[in-house]
């Protein structure tokens, strides 16, 4: 199981090069900056708790993807270790998928960590009754994430670790939009608007992994919701996948 | 990774029939490649139309200077170059099969590994993407880490690591899952001269067990000790395929005359084109590079009562003959440029 051999690689790279560790600190710092927010938040500070550290969550998670994800294959060809394992009977496309699969769990962990220390908060609280819509956001929020690790494959194995960034930034930033995006397109001349459409079918429904509100307010969303986010999640990161490994078959490692 | 500039119009001609006999380790036909510059589109020549072949269980030197396109064919061959014309096979498979690497050992120019990784925890995930089992390729990272003689520091990560344990250890990575075929690209480079020998002892051993080995190296006294055959290439284009032996008895052989003190001598026509005259440490030593002139010669020094010390025939090295092909191919291609 090659694929799980290269997850496991990068896993272990995340963890030994202290990524995932310096994450956590930063985000059980924020968590609970979150709780010294809140004193200012007159009667909504269980609410404004929730909804923030559920942000941190998918932030840290996003920072992640920009720092790491984003130079995860363009590091490798930059520095020369991919020669190691291409040379061997490793197909590309399994390749990038346990480069995929193995950033995406260790997001995963982080998430799983922190998702768990904003439960344990809100317990404290007295409020043991929000915890399934936080690990229902948590849920949702890694599925985001790997989605958006997908993309900065994507564009790691494309191009520099500086573009890859910034594309992927792009692509999450122009995710949050897209409901927006074809609201606006409603309104223009039928060519545009067609166009427009295309474009926000094109980026991630990122709205489709939000449900900070609901979780803030206590409320669990529906199982359906959740397995139509996870469908969801699997086929876009399935099809970036799938692209990125076509383009990256021709390519040369000189 | 070098290439060479190649200013002719690319040709989209179809590479040569030549079949694919069975039992080779390696066979390469017409292969090309070219690069193209992602903005203007230049075509730069880094292969051209090379074909050759290697036998099992033979090892086989890749030679050529800097440019000349040594890293390109083994990059081709071990997947990491797309060619653009041509094909080839390991061990009887097409090498746009990933299956073609299933018993291959690479060791590239300078090979890198991630940092964060101990020796032996990068030999066992080498070993397993190469197939072996997690048991099996524990113990073999094991003993492929002491076998190249790094085993006293298994806790210490390879970013602590100098070049020459990083070359031992790209070695013990092409070795680790007992290969078929081991192609190595310029093994000795980066170790001291204990390492070298190390490295040579590693190969025949691996010829011993019946092991393909195709290597490019620099060091031309290592290739010559080493390697059953040898190609030349120069500017990405195969100069040459012989067995060590026939490329050195194709040498011109020379003599050489030593003799005492520094005589004022005046050569006679038939001798000053055929003698290059050096001093050292107060003697003089003359190379004669016509050979049948030695007798007369000799004759005409004792005629004139010039003492003689010795007469040693020069044994043609590997290095003389490959600098004389860089020498032909640099005319030739002179010749072509002006000729277009």
């Amino acid at each position: 199981m090659n694929v799980l051999l290269i997850a496991h690689n990068t896993f272990r790279e995340a963890v030994r090069d202290r990524v995932l560790a310096g994450i956590l600190i930063a985000g059980l710092v924020l968590l609970g900056l979150t709780r010294v927010g809140s004193a200012l938040a007159m009667g909504e500070d269980l609410r404004l708790t929730i909804d923030m550290g559920l942000t941190v969550i998918s932030l840290l998670g996003v920072l992640v993807i920009l720092m790491v994800g984003a130079s995860l294959v363009a590091k490798e060809i930059e520095r020369r270790t991919v020669f190691n394992l291409l040379s061997r009977p490793l197909p590309r496309p399994v390749y990038l998928i346990g480069k995929w699969a193995g950033l995406s769990g260790a997001l995963a962990v982080v998430s799983v960590v922190l998702g768990a220390s904003l439960a344990g908060i809100v317990s404290l609280l007295g409020h043991p009754g929000y915890v399934p819509a936080i690990a229902q956001a948590t849920t949702l929020a890694i599925l985001e994430l790997a989605l958006l690790t997908s993309l900065a494959v994507l564009f790691s194995a494309l191009s520099t670790p500086v573009l890859s960034a910034l594309y992927t930034l792009g692509f999450f930033l122009a995710g949050q939009w897209v409901d927006d995006l074809r609201t606006f397109a409603a309104n223009l001349p039928a060519g545009l608007r067609e166009l427009l459409r295309v474009l926000a079918d094109v980026l991630p429904n990122l709205p489709l992994f939000n449900m900070r509100s609901l979780a803030a307010a206590g409320e669990p969303t529906s199982a359906l919701h959740l397995g139509l986010a996870a469908g969801y999640a699997l086929l876009y990161s399935g099809c970036v996948l799938a692209l990125a490994a076509a383009a990256f078959e021709s390519r040369d490692f000189k | 990774m070098t290439i060479v500039r190649d200013e002719r119009p690319v040709s989209v001609r179809e590479p040569r029939e030549v079949p694919h006999p069975e039992g080779l380790a390696v066979s390469v036909r017409s292969l090309t490649k070219i690069y193209r510059h992602p903005w203007t589109l230049k075509a730069t020549t880094g292969l051209r139309d090379v074909t050759f072949d290697v036998r099992r269980g033979e090892i086989f030197g890749y030679l050529g200077p800097n440019g000349a396109g040594k890293t390109t064919t083994l990059k081709i061959l071990t997947g990491l170059l797309k060619p653009t014309r041509g094909e080839a096979r390991l061990l009887g498979r097409d090498i746009r099969l990933v299956e073609s690497r299933q018993d291959l050992g690479f060791l590239p120019e300078q090979p890198y590994f991630y940092d964060y990784l101990t020796g032996p925890e990068t030999l066992e995930m080498v070993a397993r993407l190469s197939g072996l089992g997690a048991r099996e390729a524990r113990a073999a990272a094991v003993e492929w880490f002491g076998r190249v003689g790094l085993g006293d520091r298994p806790r210490l990560v390879l970013r602590k690591y100098s070049k020459g344990m990083l070359q031992r250890l790209g070695l013990a990575a092409s070795m680790v899952h007992s290969p078929k075929l081991l192609i190595l690209d310029e093994p000795m480079s980066g170790l001291d001269p204990f390492g070298r020998r190390d490295v040579r002892d590693l190969i025949l051993e691996q010829r011993e067990r019946g092991v393909t080995v195709m290597l490019s190296s620099h060091i031309l006294p290592d290739v010559e000790a080493l390697c059953d055959r040898v190609a030349i290439v120069m500017r990405g284009a195969l100069e040459r395929v012989a067995t060590v032996g026939e490329l050195l008895q194709g040498g011109a052989p020379r003599i050489e005359v030593r003799l005492a003190g520094e005589p004022v001598i005046e050569w006679p026509a038939r001798f000053a084109n055929a003698l290059q005259r050096t001093s050292t440490g107060g003697d003089t030593a003359l190379t004669l590079h016509d050979a049948s002139l030695q007798q007369e010669l000799l004759a005409w020094l004792i005629e004139r009562r010039i003492v003689v010390h010795s007469v040693t025939p020069l044994r043609t090295s590997l290095e003389d003959l490959f600098m004389a092909a860089a020498k032909d191919a640099a005319i030739t291609a002179a010749s072509t440029r002006r000729s277009a």
